[in-house]
């Protein structure tokens, strides 16, 4: 089924300033109580493997400027390595799912080709995908292609969706003032698809940090942060490991916020809102 | 000079068990060039239906449509269609919503502006070019849509129920708007409709069709002034042998063929 943009239609409630104020103090409220139950919690569990938050957020800071001794890197260098496998493989997901998703979309027979095949693909998580990734395509290339089939799919389902529900009065508009197949597709088709893609990016983002993270932990040898988080693990860096893990955190949330953030704009410049 | 010349039209849709829906049967019928011609009937009568041949949308079964001598093969820029739920582009601005047939035309940008600004004063639209669809109310996305299929230059302006979905005051205010603007740029217009009072109020000739198949019932001319008033005996009188020849077509019902 495709994936619809909820976002869209949520935009409209918008909250007074205060209410949004109120809103802002709950969620820190929750946050700080969070935190306040971790610390409880590793203190008087006082395990190694559960450090408390102000060891993480020393090792943290600790890890950009010292290196790894596993696999002899910073942070900064992890993150480097995870963002330009996330970036190659978020863009040649989208580059080939945009013109297959409007063609499929548009075209009878794009579909009925098409369809098949993405139905016996579309099932399979893109993790399952990696042991077979890593052995023919290597440890830098094999989580590019993961995050590549993590981004794909939903990419293509909201194109392929945006562009097959343009409202046909709007294609009958574009003919009487003489609009051809070609116009109709560049002129009305393309732009109809626009907030549909921007939907399919935002889950598509979301969906290809964890696969990225999965990758990189099967081939710790490529580096990555998901690299980070299992060479810790393994020898007994627990306050590392953990940082790695807000590291995650905080890349997605900024990737898929941004991308949220970009989605609301083009949807508000495309005149979606209704 | 007739602009529009619809000749023996049938429109039957194939259909697998009942066998054929015949929705148009032997319609015929000339307009003048610059007439106003309302064309009123049940709904299901296949006014759409005949609008969207007319528009090249739908190909006739039988028959033949001419618009000013030349024979009706697909859509053109010859003639101009205003839909009922506005059909605007939402990502272009007023402006650019007008203009979507010149840039299709490849008409140079600075003659487009030219037209486009004519066409925006002329549905009272000025000071909005630069809105987006959602910004305006119902009456102005029709302003909209009238602009749009004018800024082509139409030999005939088709209009399906154009303010059907508007609320009664506006309907009334559009009305007048439309013969304002019908005047100043004597457009042949095709109006459908099936408000008899809206049809009253507009025509020149009023085309009554019968239920499915549907066909030419009854044509009256209207001769009278325009501003018409609603309120008039006259009027009411029109209205009320309009209404009754609908009503008649109403109770007896669609026939199957």
């Amino acid at each position: 089924m495709p994936i619809i943009s909820m976002r869209r239609l949520k935009g409209r409630i918008r909250l007074s300033g205060k209410d949004t104020l109120i809103k802002l103090l709950v969620g820190a409220v929750a946050l700080v109580l969070f935190l306040v139950a971790w610390q409880l919690f590793a203190d008087s569990a006082n395990t190694e493997y559960l450090p408390t938050p102000i060891e993480v957020l020393n090792a943290f800071v600790d890890s950009f400027s010292t290196k790894d001794p596993s696999s002899g890197v910073t942070m900064g260098k992890s993150i480097e390595s995870s963002l330009s496998r996330f970036i190659l493989g978020t863009f040649l997901a989208i580059g080939l799912a945009i013109p297959l998703g409007l063609a499929m979309g548009f075209f009878p027979l794009a579909n009925a080709f098409g369809k098949p095949l993405i139905e016996i693909f579309r099932p399979i998580p893109p993790i399952a995908w990696v042991p077979f990734l890593f052995i023919v395509a290597g440890v830098i290339w094999g989580p590019v292609i993961t995050i590549f089939l993590g981004v794909f799919f939903p990419v293509l389902s909201n194109v392929m969706f945006g562009a097959s529900s343009v409202e046909p009065q709007l294609i009958d508009a574009a003919k009487t003032m003489g609009a051809r197949k070609p116009t109709l597709f560049m002129r009305v088709v393309m732009p109809y698809t626009i907030p549909y893609l921007m939907t399919g990016i935002r889950i598509g983002l979301g969906i290809g940090w964890m696969c990225i993270v999965a990758a990189e932990m099967i081939g710790t040898r490529g580096g990555g942060v998901g690299a980070f988080i299992l060479n810790n693990a393994n020898i007994g860096r627990y306050d590392y490991m953990f940082a790695g893990m807000v590291m995650i955190a905080i890349l997605g949330i900024v990737t898929v916020e941004s991308a949220s953030y970009i989605e609301r704009r083009v949807s508000r410049w495309m005149g979606a809102k209704r | 000079m007739i602009a529009l010349s619809i000749r023996d039209l049938v429109k039957s849709f194939p259909r697998e068990v009942e066998g054929d829906l015949m929705a148009i049967k032997d319609f015929s019928l000339d307009v003048e060039e610059g007439e106003f011609v309302c064309i009123l009937g049940p709904s299901g009568c296949g006014k759409t239906t005949l609008l969207r041949m007319i528009a090249g949308l739908d190909a006739p079964t039988k028959g033949e449509i001419l618009v000013m001598g030349n024979t009706v093969r697909g859509p053109g820029s010859d003639r101009g269609m205003v839909f009922q739920e506005f059909a605007l582009f939402p990502w272009r601005t007023v402006r650019r919503n007008i203009e979507f047939g010149l840039e299709i035309r490849r008409v140079k940008p600075e003659e487009r502006r030219k037209i486009s600004s004519h066409y925006i004063e002329l549905v009272g639209l000025a000071g909005f070019e630069d809105a987006h669809p959602y910004e305006l109310s119902g009456g102005m996305k029709q302003r909209v849509g009238i602009a749009r299929a004018l800024a082509n230059d139409p030999k005939v302006l088709l209009m399906d129920e154009p303010f059907g979905a508007l609320d009664a005051q506006t309907r009334n205010l559009m009305q007048k708007e439309l013969l304002r603007i019908w005047k100043e740029t004597r457009k042949t217009v095709i109006f459908i409709t099936h408000s008899v009072d809206e049809a009253c109020f507009l025509a020149d000739r009023l085309v009554i069709m019968t239920t499915r198949p549907g066909t030419i019932k009854e044509v009256f001319p209207i001769t009278w002034e325009r501003p018409r008033d609603r309120a008039s005996v006259e009027f009411a009188a029109l209205r009320k042998r309009i209404l009754v020849e609908l009503e008649s077509e109403v109770v007896s019902g669609p026939q199957r063929t």
